[in-house]
């Protein structure tokens, strides 16, 4: 069925956009909770500031890029899924580093010392601040998919609402509203709604079992 | 590392690159790209099309993208689509001069109409356009009425802004309000409003058949409120050769009689809503290069 497909798509940008963002959020978030320096804190600040960035202006330089015209138009990838993935990716990057930063922030006031004390490696401190930190991280991540799972701009500008390749949840109900189908566009919402709060819950449940 | 661990982390793996193959993957084949006004896709008229094109040519995929004509023919400019369908004559002329859109074929017509609320205030019912637009000009001014434009630059937009330029009149103020927003979302605001609209008329009676409108159609059936529905091949000189050729297979198929044959069945709540062009390919270009000369 067309909803299952679309949730399922929904699913897989989101959350590979919000693993994407994670890759380089988790290494510069941890640059910056450790340094005090001047640069760090404008850096901070202007993640701070862009964390509610409207979806549609990244959407426009997202599509300028890749547009034929555009940088990096020889690519080849405006409407499809890869670019909608990193273009989620970019939107959720400044909430991912501002929460990673106070996650480790926080850890490393914790554990850091003392680590260093009991003879690790400030390697092994490292490693054992980011697992410690793992469940507040696994929020953070679930916080950056729901914003992800819930943008439109980005999804309908570089992606085109493409039926069955880049057609998602936000743009199928945009589309439902157009076409006159109220009923239907609900009836996404609430499954978009049900995503965000399963995703939730299940990976919750899974984490605690796992540790 | 406990096997839970790695379990889990072997799982995950597994889905994500499930995930990754499956959003990834886009059945196969070319693809064409096609940037398409909102009032052809909204419809599912296009999706009929779709489905007959595919069964002749399943190597090649064809995607739209909804948007409203003034963005398709810049998207067209900026050579990321292969085919424009779009309902913008004055502005389709100038990115054909341009040498942007390469071939045109005229694939259906409709109508526009003035709708508006029942009791209709400014008494234009019947009236001609020009005539229409001065009055709802006139009593708006007075504060007697509302009239909301699409403000979007899309082929509707365009039309009503000629509209107004015949009428020698420059609309303003608290009565004119523009939405930009889409047509559906237009007409579901002028509703409310109980204001008037300019709409292509097979917008309007996919949401009046649905009755989430109450407007009623006051001015139709003028040759300034003729809509037609064009498509254009994008110049291989921008798009390169290759994509062309793929590309002029949907374009050849939109003309065809078996293309034209699925817009004329084509009905919505058992109303046809477009004409196929069909037989009168050349009355319709000479309409069309009379409305492509309004400013």
């Amino acid at each position: 069925m067309e909803v299952i497909d679309i949730s399922i798509r929904t699913i897989a940008i989101s959350s590979i956009a919000s693993l994407l963002a994670s890759t380089w959020s988790i290494p510069l978030s941890y640059a910056l909770s450790g340094s005090k320096g001047r640069y760090a804190i404008v850096v901070r600040e202007f993640f701070n500031a862009t964390i509610g960035i409207p979806t549609v202006l990244i959407g426009l330089m997202v599509y300028l890029a890749f547009s034929r015209s555009g940088p990096l138009g020889y690519l080849n990838i405006l409407y499809t899924p890869q670019a909608v993935i990193l273009g989620q990716s970019i939107l959720v990057t400044p909430l991912l580093v501002v929460l990673f930063t106070d996650i480790f922030r926080e850890y490393r006031s914790r554990y850091w010392e003392l680590a260093l004390t009991l003879g690790a490696t400030e390697r092994q401190a490292a490693l054992m601040i980011v697992r410690e930190a793992g469940f507040d991280m696994i929020t953070a991540y679930l916080l950056s998919f729901a914003r992800a799972v819930g943008e439109l701009g980005v999804a309908l500008l570089v992606g085109g609402n493409i039926k069955g390749y880049t057609r998602v949840l936000s743009t199928a109900i945009a589309l439902e509203i157009e076409r006159g189908r109220f009923e239907d566009a609900f009836t996404l919402g609430l499954i978009l709604l049900l995503i965000v709060v399963l995703t939730n819950i299940v990976v919750r449940v899974l984490w605690r079992r796992i540790r | 590392m406990p096997r839970i661990y790695i379990a889990a982390i072997t799982i995950a793996l597994t889905v994500f690159i499930i995930a990754v193959y499956m959003v990834t993957y886009c059945g196969g084949g070319y693809r064409i790209l096609v940037a398409t006004t909102t009032s052809l896709y909204d419809t599912g008229l296009l999706d009929k099309l779709l489905d007959e094109f595919k069964s002749e040519e399943p190597g090649i995929t064809v995607v739209f993208i909804p948007v409203g004509s003034g963005e398709a023919l810049r998207m067209a400019a900026s050579g990321d689509i292969d085919i424009v369908l779009s309902h913008a004559p004055s502005m389709e002329r100038g990115y054909m001069e341009r040498g942007i859109l390469y071939r045109q074929a005229i694939i259906a017509y409709s109508s526009f109409a003035i709708v508006g609320p029942r009791d209709d205030p400014a008494s234009i019912r019947g009236l001609d356009p020009i005539d229409a637009f001065a009055r709802i000009y006139t009593v708006g001014v007075e504060g007697g009425a509302s009239f909301v434009s699409r403000g979007d630059q899309s082929g509707t937009h365009l039309r009503e802004l000629s509209l107004w330029k015949l009428t020698g009149l420059n609309p303003g103020g608290s009565w004119y309000i523009e939405s930009g927003l889409s047509m559906s979302k237009t007409l579901l605001f002028a509703n409310e409003k109980h204001a008037y609209t300019l709409t292509d008329l097979s917008t309007y009676m996919l949401l009046r058949s649905q009755g989430r409108i109450d407007l009623e159609v006051l001015v139709a059936n003028h040759s300034l409120l003729f809509n037609i529905y064009s498509a254009y091949l994008v110049n291989p000189g921008i798009i390169g050769g290759y994509r062309y050729s793929y590309a002029e297979k949907f374009f050849g198929f939109l003309s065809s009689s078996r293309g034209q044959g699925i817009i004329s069945e084509y009905t919505v709540s058992g109303i046809h809503i477009f004409n196929p062009a069909s037989g009168y390919e050349d009355k319709l270009l000479e309409v069309w290069m009379e409305l492509s000369k309004l400013q």
